[in-house]
């Protein structure tokens, strides 16, 4: 994983005030204490949904902090396997080389893989799978791009990539979708010359009654669609930054750099009382004993409800303020 | 979609999948499978078998063979590492390869994305084993090459037990030996050591790398829907059987060591 260079004698300083009591952090945070994370969805009006997330920015002028842009993007797919009906997700993550100026490209493109891995496997993981992404059975489905795009790390950037997912998953609008069938139009069969009005004079594109599906139409054009289904599903991830006996949030790249491992937990929250673990992934070379493992994967939980709940809460406001506020807004000017 | 021909092969088909015979190999439906796992019982693992000192030419080598899982294992090193830049501990390369007849569907000679997941899980598992503080500036290579593979999951736990045993066999320095164990939760019960069809009906599988002569855990790896209960549960299972692969792991090499003499 990447860090910053840092010398031992920064590392032993760092280690020594995470292990003092009371904890002491180099910008004053307590252990559990995250950086001013910033959301903003609806940032890329071409897609079905996006959203812009920087954990730890700086408030005057922006600048700093781990910034992510995750965008979603439908795209219709012809079904050939039986597995693909009902649509699928498919993750990508890119590294912008700005954000890792001391990787080589080699380097880079090893971590976008392995982030990209991480991502897909929880996201796409048929347990998360919405159920509106079907166009025509067994026919046609949307394929469902998730893209996410760093172009800034500052530490933490597994948290602020499940944040970014989540939100533009959120987001998302699929549009609604018409099955159309054609039927050829019946001959007349009179020999009269008469202009009989036939009962039967059907459009070969009557689409009022399918009885046999063989494509599609989008009913309007400019509808943005239904939102995507299960979106108190997504999940939510949180790296506990082991260090000994103490474990910390949303650490520095410095802060990375002292700890020797981490654990990535990432939590899906549908409702107060289910809650399951989507993912786990341990990376570093330090000590973990069961029982503390078991004790961290328990305290992740809290974390990871409060991290979601404070993000529904950002989004339903986001909601409002893009369609309701905005209607508001327009709507004044007589 | 460019297809890439490798000039240095004879390149197959693009696309090719297996004969489906009509009366062969019917595919039990999910209730049969659910309920019947013959042989063997829910917690228990599929026999090992394990073979050291395979590749005559390397530091150190491992074969293991678990039913349908077959992975060979070879560790060259400590040695130099040329290009990187000085690093006062050494640097473990763990590099993946399955062979093109591995899989079901035939897989590209080619390096794929997926090797790279499996060789950084194993890297994972490994890297609390070795002291690497006694190599600086140097690099161990391990080269697995994956012979026949029964789900991913399979092949990264047995994967993980091959290399720590070639590297035992290689003589560099470590902790302790690194066994592996997967469980998979498929309905209300956990499975443990699921074959490929199993970890595809499961709901959430998990696979726990860990040193049991130290009692320290060096790799958890889960995917999948799972209730925290469950995790909880199968990280025991999985630590006792880890247990029970260790010493089948150290009564291996101890007969290759005996027999080298």
């Amino acid at each position: 994983m990447t860090s910053a260079s840092i010398s031992k004698a920064e590392k032993s300083y760092i280690q020594a005030g995470l292990l003092t009591s009371p904890p002491r952090r180099a910008d004053g945070r307590y252990l559990h204490d995250f950086r001013a994370i910033y959301l903003e969805t609806g940032v890329a009006p071409l897609s079905n949904g996006s959203a812009r997330l920087s954990i730890g920015r700086n408030p005057l002028d922006g600048s700093g902090g781990t910034e992510v842009l995750a965008a979603v993007k439908l795209e219709v797919e012809n079904i050939e396997e039986q597995t693909l009906d009902g649509g699928r997700i498919a993750c990508n993550v890119s590294c912008s080389p700005s954000a890792y100026p001391h990787l080589s490209s080699g380097a880079l493109d090893d971590l976008q893989h392995d982030l990209t891995t991480v991502l897909h496997q929880t996201l796409s993981h048929p347990s998360l799978h919405p159920k509106n992404l079907g166009i025509i059975p067994r026919k046609k489905s949307w394929l469902l791009n998730l893209d996410l795009l760093v172009t800034a790390e500052a530490g933490n950037i597994y948290d602020a990539l499940f944040l970014a997912a989540r939100a533009a998953l959120w987001d998302t609008k699929v549009p609604r979708t018409r099955s159309v069938e054609y039927k050829t139009p019946k001959t007349f069969l009179s020999a009269s010359g008469d202009m009989d009005v036939d009962q039967d004079t059907r459009s070969g594109f009557d689409t009022r009654h399918v009885a046999h599906a063989t494509d599609f139409e989008l009913p309007d054009y400019w509808d943005e669609g239904e939102i995507l289904e299960g979106r108190e599903r997504w999940p939510v991830a949180v790296t506990l930054n082991l260090l000994h006996t103490v474990h910390f949030l949303d650490a520095t790249l410095q802060e990375e750099a002292s700890c020797a491992s981490r654990l990535l937990v990432v939590y899906s929250h549908e409702s107060p009382t289910a809650y399951t673990i989507q993912s786990m992934r341990m990376l570093g070379s330090d000590e973990l004993s069961i029982p503390h493992l078991k004790k961290l994967i328990k305290e992740a939980e809290g974390f990871t409800r409060s991290m979601a709940t404070s993000l529904t809460t950002k989004l339903e406001d986001e909601d409002f303020r893009r369609n309701q506020k905005a209607r508001e807004k327009f709507g004044r000017r007589k | 979609m460019q297809s890439v021909f490798d000039r240095r092969r004879i390149n197959g088909p693009e696309d090719s999948s297996a004969p489906i015979f009509a009366d062969e190999h019917q595919k039990s439906p999910t209730p049969d499978l659910y309920k019947a796992r013959h042989n063997r019982s829910v917690s228990d693992i599929r026999p090992i078998f394990l073979q050291p000192g395979l590749i005559s030419q390397a530091n150190g080598s491992a074969y293991i063979e678990t039913e349908r899982t077959k992975i060979a294992c070879s560790v060259y090193g400590p040695r130099q590492s040329k290009n990187t830049a000085y690093n006062e501990k050494g640097r473990l390369n763990v590099e993946v390869k399955f062979t093109p007849f591995s899989c079901e569907r035939r897989r590209a000679p080619l390096r794929d994305a997926e090797d790279r997941s499996i060789a950084v899980a194993i890297q994972q598992a490994l890297l609390s084993s070795v002291r690497l503080e006694h190599f600086p500036k140097s690099t161990i290579d391990i080269f697995l090459v994956v012979i026949e593979a029964d789900g991913i999951e399979g092949c990264v736990a047995s994967g993980s037990i091959a290399a720590s045993m070639a590297l035992a066999d290689a003589g560099i320095d470590m902790y302790g030996l690194v066994t592996s164990c997967t469980a998979a939760v498929i309905g209300e019960e956990i499975w443990i050591d699921p074959t490929q069809e199993e970890c595809d009906m499961a709901n959430g599988t998990l696979i726990l790398s860990c040193m049991p002569a130290l009692g320290i855990v060096t790799n958890v790896w889960q995917s999948g829907r799972m209730a925290i209960s469950q995790v909880l549960a199968c990280l025991d299972t999985c630590d006792g059987r880890c247990t029970d692969i260790h010493s089948v792991v150290a009564q291996a090499l101890l007969n290759s060591a005996r027999s080298k003499v």
